[in-house]
């Protein structure tokens, strides 16, 4: 029974994870650049998600779209000026949009302490739960993690099954293949990275109904979702769902047998355990 | 003049008149603050300096060496709990237990080092981060320093003695630097962030040059985190073990200029003077600032206030081990051949990728006094086989012998010290180095710097170069480059040159001055010249022997007037025996 629980709660929380994983792992397939904000869109739109519901108590799950699409559009602003024009450094551009991006973080951590103060806060909605044969699951995290997860297969087909999203993955397998195919590689450039962190804001709305978070929340949810991509391959877009709804599984493992800060520490963990023992495959992923 | 300079005359230190000057007034600048200042400048003052200490020890490891590290705050964690143990728990003075913190900060950096530095660019970036807030977290579980309830000093607050002791670490940090800006050892660092596998190429231990510039990076945090330690009366893990402490690092090099001398200082200086008048104000904005700085830096100047400084011609960097105009330079002595064997053997080799065999048991030799050309269609094998010869590629069987041993297992750095030279196919050239720095580092390697300098000096000359010496290469046409590659290889003094493709994309007056250059390698004491080329035309009359290969395979090994008659070679070339 305790062995079903945990897997069930390790399934949903990793279906939440997959949408975080793949909204970066789009940026950096078509881009080539690991955005360090990442996590600090998904903190903004989750604070912004309990901040909206404490007031008027709407449902979050109505704030998903629309901080997808407020997010979206800051991507649209954000990205022509803070990373294209780095694309001209060549292969120095991948340093230094990481030294862009982890600016951006401090920036965006510094608004979200500024506009929702520095406490965990989480949402109380769907408290419920069901309960079947002593395993009881909460309505929130089905809520989260099946949302997520479908959020996440959209994505999929997107990419797979429209010419937009075709061009999209042709322009991170190759730029120069996908220039002669007549396929604008600077609007793919700025359409993944708004999508990208559209997506990341929508799964912030999700997990702040399962997971308590805070503005310093950040960095390990980029981290997290850093991890499970290069767990998953860079643009293997099945091998980071699984690597996703394993690590929710660790994760929940991890957090009852040995406690809180140990399911925080994993992922890190998980980071440089890997790393070190397969550098060939990850010096290869990232070019 | 020159004549001096070769034989290795004393570097001069203080060629501008104004630096001495400038030094003692900062020393005296420095000496007056805790003298006749009040205790919030030596607070402030003691600020500085942390962060100046701070950031030179980043700038080594991220500036210099390329690797950008956004965890050095682990370092400055562990240095800060080491005073923290041994001054609770032991009676040992303050002062040793900071140099204590310092030794078990570069006992770590030398443990992780190996590990980390197996990493590249972004992984190494996220590889450093993730370990800072492993080491935060188990601190918060480590009950023996207070756990997540931090730990309370006996306080013993004396910000004097803390001053001084951050002002010897900064300057510590600044010599350092300046060690790694002037110095061979430096010089090998710059060539591992501009191009590691090419630095990998020219004989440079790269594992031990980013180990060492990592060990040394890892000590000024160590050290200023005890320093810190001995400032405050508790620590606990938050506030060691900060993510913004190496926010504060990057910001202050990037915006001072990553990868000088100069910048970590003038970073430091200007905006944590901006920071405190800033904070008046705004109190809670200050990451709010410096990730906008870090951001508009980036796009605006990356080179910081120094590239700005540059344009006007102050602050120019200096290249290594240059003197201020060329040496006359000494050819390298005549060596007496070692042994008459064949100069490369390779046996039986093939080298697999999944279920691809791009090499498939190849056998040939090159013998001394011998060109040979390795010929084949696009994908034939050709530069797999050359990365497997020279290192890069760890075959899959078979064995590479060089001058009569086997090589296999070495590694590409060490091969190329053995005396295998090699080119690539795109020039790959040190870009923010100059011509000088670029032939120097190669000629490095096994030799003593007057030695190495007069060596450097003859190639520069011998090449062509010895107008454009001080230029930076990034300012080459693209045949210079070219050329310039061939420099580096000659510096090696090799017995072996490795040219892969060198002719590719060239015009016929190009490919006429390459050839000549090879024609004169052997004038220089290579032994033995192996070429992989596209352009048959271009090489038959070069190579004494000619080596054809197809889908991996040897189908011809035979004098070019009979390979080119072979009927199986034409097949392969051509795909049909019509043409």
């Amino acid at each position: 029974m305790l062995a079903a629980q945990l897997i069930i709660d390790g399934v949903l929380l990793g279906g939440t994870y997959v949408l975080v994983a793949q909204s970066l792992n789009l940026i950096f397939g078509v881009m080539g650049v690991v955005n360090l904000a990442h996590g600090s869109f998904i903190v903004l739109s989750g604070l912004f998600t309990a901040w909206f519901f404490g007031l008027y108590g709407v449902s979050p799950l109505l704030l998903v779209p629309l901080t997808f699409a407020v997010v979206f559009a800051a991507g649209v602003v954000l990205q022509p000026v803070l990373l294209e024009p780095l694309v001209k450094y060549g292969r120095r551009m991948e340093l230094m949009s990481l030294m862009v991006t982890f600016g951006l973080n401090y920036v965006l951590v510094e608004i979200a302490l500024q506009a929702f103060g520095s406490n965990y806060v989480t949402v109380p909605y769907l408290q419920g739960v069901w309960s079947w044969h002593g395993i009881t699951v909460s309505q929130s995290l089905v809520a989260a993690g099946a949302l997520g997860g479908l959020l996440a297969l959209l994505l999929h087909l997107g990419l797979n099954r429209t010419t937009f999203g075709k061009s999209l993955l042709a322009a991170s397998q190759s730029e120069v293949g996908a220039l002669s195919c007549g396929i604008d590689v600077r609007r793919m450039r700025l359409a993944a990275f708004a999508v990208g962190v559209g997506l990341a804001a929508a799964a912030g709305a999700l997990l702040v109904l399962v997971l308590p978070m805070a503005a310093e929340s950040a960095d390990q949810l980029t981290i997290l979702a850093f991890v499970i991509i290069a767990l998953g391959g860079l643009g293997n877009y099945r091998g980071v769902a699984v690597a996703a709804l394993l690590l929710g599984l660790a994760q929940s493992a991890m957090g009852f047998l040995v406690g809180g800060d140990a399911e925080t520490v994993l992922p890190y963990l998980l980071l440089i355990l890997f790393m070190a023992a397969r550098p060939k495959r990850f010096a290869r992923a990232v070019r | 003049m020159s004549e001096i300079a070769a034989k290795g005359a004393p570097h001069p230190r203080f060629r501008n008149p104004r630096l001495l000057p400038a030094a003692v007034l900062a020393a005296a600048v420095l000496a007056a603050i805790p003298v006749f200042g009040s205790a919030y400048a030596v607070q402030f003052g003691t600020d500085i300096l942390t962060f100046t200490a701070l950031a030179y020890g980043w700038n080594l490891i991220s500036g210099f060496t390329g690797y950008l590290s956004f965890g050095q705050v682990a370092f400055y964690g562990l240095g800060a709990y080491t005073v923290g143990l041994l001054v609770t728990d032991t009676a040992v003075p303050w002062p040793l237990a900071v140099c204590g913190g310092g030794v078990v900060g570069v006992i770590a950096a030398a443990l992780l080092g190996p590990v980390m530095l197996r990493l590249r660019g972004i992984l190494f970036a996220l590889g450093a981060f993730g370990l800072a807030r492993i080491l935060g977290v188990a601190f918060s579980d480590f009950a023996l320093a207070g756990g997540g309830n931090g730990m309370t000093l006996p306080a013993e607050l004396t910000p004097t003695a803390v001053y001084v002791f951050m002002a010897c670490v900064a300057l510590a940090g600044f010599l350092a630097n300046l060690w790694f800006a002037r110095s061979g050892f430096g010089l090998d660092a710059m060539a591992v962030r501009e191009d590691e596998d090419a630095a990998g190429a020219l004989g440079i231990n790269t594992t031990k040059v980013k180990v060492v510039a990592y060990i040394l990076s890892a000590l000024f945090p160590a050290l200023v985190g005890g320093l810190v330690a001995w400032n405050r009366s508790y620590l606990d893990p938050p506030s060691m073990f900060d993510p913004t402490i190496d926010l504060q690092s990057v910001v202050f090099v990037l915006f001072g200029g990553i990868g000088t001398l100069w910048g970590p200082l003038l970073g430091s200086v200007v905006l944590m003077v901006v920071d405190e008048e800033f904070l008046v104000h705004f109190p809670d904005l200050a990451l709010l600032l410096f990730g906008l700085v870090v951001i508009v830096t980036v796009l605006l100047f990356p080179g910081g206030l120094v590239s700005l400084a540059n344009k006007r011609g102050w602050l120019l960097r200096r290249p290594v081990l240059a003197q201020s105009a060329l040496p006359v330079g000494e050819p390298p002595a005549a060596e007496a051949a070692e042994s008459l064997g064949p100069v490369l053997e390779v046996r039986n080799l093939t080298v697999r990728f999944g279920g691809l065999t791009a090499v498939n048991e190849v056998s040939f030799s090159v013998g001394r006094g011998e060109m040979l050309a390795i010929i084949g269609a696009n994908g034939a094998g050709k530069t797999t086989l050359f990365n497997t010869i020279t290192g890069f590629v760890v075959p899959t069987s078979g064995d590479v012998l060089f001058l009569g041993r086997s090589v296999a297992a070495l590694p590409a750095w060490r091969r190329a010290q053995l005396g295998m030279a090699r080119s690539f196919q795109i020039p790959r050239v040190m870009a923010a180095l100059t011509v000088w720095e670029n032939v120097l580092v190669a000629a490095r390697h096994g030799r003593q710097r007057h030695r190495a300098v007069a060596h450097a000096a003859w190639v520069v000359r011998t090449v062509g170069f010895a107008e454009m010496w001080r230029e930076p290469v990034s300012r080459l046409s693209p045949g210079h480059q070219r050329l310039l590659e061939f420099a580096r290889v000659l510096a090696l003094n090799p017995e072996l040159v490795l040219l892969d493709e060198v002719m590719a994309g060239m015009t016929r007056e190009e490919q006429e001055e390459v050839r000549a250059v090879v024609r004169r390698l052997r004038e220089y004491g290579v032994a033995a010249v192996a070429f992989v080329e596209h352009v048959i035309a271009a090489i038959s009359d070069l190579s004494d022997r000619m080596v054809v290969l197809d889908f991996g395979r040897k189908i011809a090994d035979d004098t070019p007037a009979r390979v080119l008659a072979d009927p199986a070679v034409v097949r392969a070339y051509l795909g049909a025996p019509q043409e």
